[in-house]
């Protein structure tokens, strides 16, 4: 009798429980059955009336009727709860529609470039070494064994700064001109007088030229000076690391020369001429890539270095023109001009 | 440097095709550039024909219709529209597939409705010469159907590049010196016949009475005198030679002068005896503001570094450079003076660079000539003048000083050689190459190289080395496998920082950008007004918009954004790093800086709105770069700028100083005005950051552990009404203060945080709330709420002592 009452309450809860859609109804329900004055509760007030010995299977089918409502009850809950978190992320969405805000960032060909080539050269134990842009004449000249009446040094060349200009954190020799490095090659020294050899470094940087603007020169450009200096290093060694680098850049299928050149700090100094077979207009033909040669005996001796123990190589090329190359930019001024439409094509950082 | 490979044959054997040298020489570094002049070389598809027949064409009166035989086996029919020729002349035709200089392509086409299989050509149409009045046609009986190039082979002009170092190369010998090392053939030097004596000082027979040198600049000067000359034109081989390589021919005696300096490389002055003021010659320097007239008519004035040959009224000279119209060899002359001398390079390049008078003579001297030519040239030009203007030299010639430098031996050994190559090299290899450059060598226990005059530059063992790699060729070298032993180096921390923020900004949807360094006085005054521009001016700019070094990475980029927004571009996002120069208390200082620019009204349109970004969105995106790259901002109070180009007072900030913290950061709207003038649409915030180098010379150590506390902390908010103008981060440190300062040891408070801020409803007007909200935690318990009330109440008591803030209610 009694338990049929009871399973009558359960139905009625579960029935009473399938129109709830909100929390408050769910409160009001809740409190119609397990509320003080709620149903089951009055119920289980009637154990009173219930023969001693029938009492105990009484109270237990009591709370299994119970607990079966709580549980009812417990799991509309969590399905109400749901259903709010789900209304709180708003309408399902169109995953056609396009992104939001739709900006991404970019680098720059140049500095990709750069990173290549540093790459590169890590791999093989070359770390970077900076300097500053604002030189002086001893550090861009002088130290490089070029001579004070060098053409390179001229004013039609080199942009000077007014002889009264001082430069607090740029170090001077004497009391020679600030100029902006005309190339990285000044690295070289700075580093050479800071740290000892054994010596692998690779300098990117920005340099300047006295030059009109045009679709071949530019008023600054960038390069990337790279200096050995080690027990025993050789022209065949010279030869090995530029190969592999070039190797590196251009493809493993490129040849390679060494071609007899001059620069006052190095000797022997080489132009390195690159045939790649497939860079458009220029595949299968000679192109001059970059300078190099053995480091000057004169200039390790002005950097207090013995150049009978230590031999070394430098060379520089320039990153507008290895840029322009691999990937055949025929004007250097769409590097400074930023134009999106040329900056979305090389933007990606691999 | 133009070298005639016809002329240059004559000192030398050449290869066939002598086109060779344009491959060979450069591996001898000597670089050979394109030129119009190597055209012979790209004249594919013209050939020698020969005109059989001519017709009238039948639709044009102009034109008529040849026959011409080209080598095949019919010949071709070729309409023309020149007159000049005759049947059986020889001509150059181009068949179909040749392309002209000028960038024409023959095809076979019609003209007036007849055929034409090709076209008959002029000079100037192939670019063999000026003439283009009718067709060019060629001397003697060139073989039908051979290549034009075979026929013009021998004439060709070679441009050479000559490298700062090989002054000895710029010369008809100088280069076939280096073609005989290459190919063991000899040298044919021309054969001298002039003798005279040396004698120190001017005598009776001597054309002029005084020959002083007054300058250690001229350290060796030879004076020849030739009387009873006829000027006239000179004679055609000698005339072709000189317009071959581009100059022009003047008389005989100019032009001999000339030919000698482009084949010996020895610059040669000819003097007219009659314009000679007082019969005597003095080497001596200019005096200030002395003035010549050079043979260019342009008057010119002199300094007292210049080194002129004068008389003793006037400069007939600059050194070395270039003659006065008042000395100059014309019609009428018939006695002569001719200089050969020895000028110190350096004084020749520097009065030439003052001067901006670049010649072929100073070229020559300011790369050093071989002084042991000197005498040479001067006969060789003697022989030539007697031969083709008559006169007669006087016997004895003045020489003053001495060449300043002759032979030299350097001393090496071959494990010195094979040392700095990488590779094995049998003695014999290294004494063969040295021998073929015209080295003598000695074997003794070491080699001993003696390097003649010509080659100022090798006087050392590593220039051997160079010598010797020059000689075996390099295009063969094979690299080494090098090993990579282990070094103690990292990246300059310089170049880890901008890498670092590239990659962030980056992330953060900032495009990379770069920009010139060098910016114009106009823009800097503009947006810099308070700057000292002086301290950032060049000395000797070239264009008046790159005129200083820029102090700033923002112009560069709100032209950018100008740029993009003009072209529609969706871009309104950029970042740049880079160097800036800023003056400072100590001098100007080069800074790294890192910048980056939003133009937030330029942002594309898109389909949902999002959140506008503003001062704190951009603060926001400094944190994460700082965070990224491992830098701080600089202590002290974020300081409005107020009235301060470029940006705009009241929504704009700076931290830090560059010249005391070694760091400064401004960010904010950048001025409205300012932006307007770039005609961007909407405010720029703008992020600027300015790093001194040595900040980050400091090693960094990696940090140590904290323990923190595994309990809970206890939250408290309070709420204070002060000042509008009162900083939020004023009182945010306040509280922290006296909170810590009240609060037990036991307990312990982590950063106080602003979470609310209001004015408005409720407040007096000239008043905000700022809420605050307080965490504290003891290490060893959770804290109980006693606890925790009784510290808060001290809290408040403290700060209603210690400050003028009301407790919001």
């Amino acid at each position: 009798m009694e338990n049929q009452n009871l399973q009558v309450l359960v139905a009625d809860a579960e029935t009473a429980l399938k129109s709830v859609s909100t929390k408050s109804q769910w409160e009001q329900i809740k409190a119609t059955f397990l509320g003080p004055n709620g149903s089951l509760t009055q119920f289980a007030k009637g154990i009173g009336s219930v023969p001693k010995e029938e009492r105990p299977a009484f109270g237990k089918s009591l709370n299994q009727a119970k607990g079966k409502v709580e549980t009812f009850f417990k799991s509309k809950l969590t399905h109400l709860e749901d259903l709010e978190d789900i209304k709180s992320l708003g309408e399902c969405i169109d995953p056609t529609l396009p992104a939001s805000p739709t900006f991404s960032g970019g680098l720059h060909p140049l500095t990709k470039t750069k990173r290549r080539i540093i790459s590169i050269f890590r791999k093989i134990g070359f770390t970077v070494a900076e300097a500053s842009e604002v030189e002086t004449e001893w550090f861009c000249f002088d130290a490089l064994n070029t001579p004070d009446d060098h053409p390179a040094r001229d004013e039609q060349d080199t942009l000077f700064f007014p002889s009264s200009s001082e430069w607090a954190n740029v170090s001077r020799k004497k009391k020679e001109s600030y100029l902006l490095r005309t190339h990285t090659s000044s690295v070289q020294i700075r580093t050479l007088l800071k740290e000892k050899p054994p010596l692998r470094i690779i300098a990117p940087g920005r340099c300047f030229r006295r030059d009109t603007v045009d679709a071949t020169h530019s008023a600054n450009f960038h390069q990337t000076e790279g200096l050995f200096v080690d027990q025993n290093v050789t022209v065949k060694d010279l030869k090995g690391v530029l190969d592999y680098f070039l190797r590196e850049l251009f493809g493993g299928k490129i040849e390679t020369r060494l071609r007899p050149s001059f620069f006052p700090f190095t000797e022997p100094s080489f132009e390195v001429d690159l045939k790649v077979p497939d860079l458009g207009k220029l595949s299968n033909k000679w192109i001059e890539i970059m300078g190099c040669g053995m480091v000057d005996p004169e200039v390790l001796g002005l950097v207090g270095v013995d150049s009978d123990e230590w031999t070394g190589f430098a060379f520089g090329l320039g990153i507008e023109r290895v840029t322009m190359l691999l990937h055949g930019i025929d004007d250097i001024r769409h590097f400074y001009q930023n134009d999106q439409r040329f900056l979305s094509q090389f933007s990606s950082q691999v | 440097m133009k070298i005639s490979l016809n002329w240059l044959s004559d000192y030398v054997n050449l290869p066939s095709p002598a086109e060779e040298l344009i491959d060979v020489l450069p591996m001898l570094g000597i670089e050979v550039e394109e030129s119009e002049e190597n055209h012979s070389s790209t004249l594919d598809h013209v050939v020698v024909g020969k005109v059989l027949e001519k017709s009238q064409h039948p639709e044009a009166d102009r034109l008529s219709v040849c026959s011409v035989e080209v080598g095949e086996q019919t010949p071709a029919q070729i309409v023309c529209g020149a007159t000049n020729f005759k049947l059986g002349d020889s001509v150059p035709v181009a068949l179909p597939g040749a392309k002209l200089p000028g960038g024409f392509k023959i095809k076979k086409s019609k003209l007036r409705g007849v055929i034409s299989e090709g076209m008959m050509c002029s000079a100037k149409e192939l670019e063999l010469g000026d003439d283009d009045a009718g067709l060019l046609i060629l001397p003697g009986e060139p073989v039908i159907g051979q290549p034009i190039t075979d026929v013009f082979a021998k004439s060709s002009v070679l441009e050479l590049e000559i490298t700062a170092n090989r002054g000895d190369c710029l010369s008809h010998l100088g280069v076939a010196r280096e073609v005989s090392a290459y190919y063991e053939t000899p040298v044919k030097f021309p054969e001298i016949k002039t003798t005279a004596t040396v004698s120190t000082e001017p005598n009776q027979s001597c054309l002029v009475e005084s020959l002083q040198i007054k300058s250690a600049n001229c350290p060796y000067y030879t004076l020849w005198s030739i009387k009873g000359i006829k000027i006239a034109p000179s004679p055609d081989w000698l005339v072709e030679k000189i317009e071959s390589i581009g100059l022009r021919a003047i008389n005989n005696v100019v032009d001999v002068t000339n030919f000698v300096l482009h084949e010996t490389g020895q610059p040669l002055h000819a003097f007219d005896v009659s314009k000679i003021s007082g019969s005597s010659i003095i080497v001596r320097e200019a005096n200030d503001g002395e003035k010549i007239t050079t043979l260019d008519d342009q008057e010119r004035s002199l300094t007292s570094q210049m080194l002129v040959i004068a008389d003793h009224e006037k400069p007939l000279v600059v050194a070395g450079i270039m003659g006065s119209v008042d000395a100059e060899v014309d019609q009428d002359t018939t006695d002569i003076v001719l200089e050969s001398a020895w000028f110190n390079p350096s004084s020749v390049r520097s009065t030439a660079r003052s001067l901006g008078l670049h010649t072929d003579s100073s070229q020559r001297f300011s790369r050093d000539v071989d002084p042991k030519g000197v005498e040479y040239a001067a006969k060789r030009a003697i022989d030539l003048i007697l031969n083709l203007a008559g006169g007669e030299c006087i016997n004895e010639f003045v020489s003053i000083g001495h060449p300043p430098r002759g032979s030299r031996t350097i001393e090496i050994t071959p494990s010195f050689v094979e040392k700095r190559c990488g590779f094995d090299i049998p003695k014999e290899n290294l004494i063969e190459s040295w021998k073929r450059l015209g080295f003598e060598v000695e074997e003794s226990t070491s080699l001993k190289v003696t390097v003649p005059s010509f080659r100022s530059e090798v006087d050392r063992p590593i220039d051997l080395v160079e010598e010797y790699l020059r000689i075996r060729g390099t295009a063969d070298l094979q690299g080494s496998k090098f090993l990579t032993p282990s070094l103690e180096r990292d990246n300059q921390p310089s170049y880890d920082l901008c890498d670092l923020a590239v990659d962030n900004l980056i992330g953060q949807g900032y495009q990379e950008t770069c920009n010139y360094s060098l910016r114009s006085a106009d823009e800097i005054s503009k947006w810099f007004p308070k700057l000292t521009k002086i301290d950032l001016a060049l000395g000797n700019p070239l264009t008046a918009d790159h005129t200083h070094v820029r102090p700033s990475l923002l112009p560069g980029l709100i032209e950018v954004l100008a740029h993009n927004q003009h072209n529609l571009n969706n871009l309104s996002r950029v970042f740049e790093t880079g160097r800036i120069f800023q003056p400072g208390p100590r001098g100007n200082a080069e800074l790294i800086s890192i910048a980056w620019v939003n133009a937030i009204g330029s942002e594309k349109k898109n389909w949902k709105d999002s959140q506008q970004s503003d001062f704190f969105s951009q603060k926001n995106s400094l944190e994460r770069l700082l965070h990224a790259v491992g830098l701080s901002i600089p202590k002290g109070l974020w300081k409005s700028f107020d009235d301060e180009f470029p940006w705009q007072s009241g929504y704009a900030a700076q931290v830090g100083d560059v010249h005391k913290n070694k760091m400064e950061i401004a960010l904010g709207t950048l001025s409205l005005n300012l932006s307007k003038s770039y005609n961007i649409k909407g405010p720029v915030l703008a992020v600027e950051i300015l790093i001194d180098p040595v900040l980050l010379n400091k090693r960094r150590k990696p940090n140590s552990f904290t323990n923190f506390g595994t309990f809970p902390p206890a939250m408290k908010d309070l709420s204070l009404v002060v000042e509008k103008s009162e900083p939020a981060e004023l009182v945010r440190k306040k509280v922290e203060e006296i909170a810590q300062s009240v609060l037990s040891n036991e307990i312990s408070l982590d950063p106080v945080s602003i979470f609310d801020v209001f004015a408005g409803k409720g407040l007096p007007e000239n008043k905000k709330s700022i809420a605050c909200s307080l965490r504290m935690r003891a290490e060893d318990r959770t804290l109980g709420e006693k606890e925790v009330n009784q510290s808060f109440e001290k809290i408040i008591l403290g700060i209603e002592q210690d400050t003028i803030y009301e407790l919001r209610k």
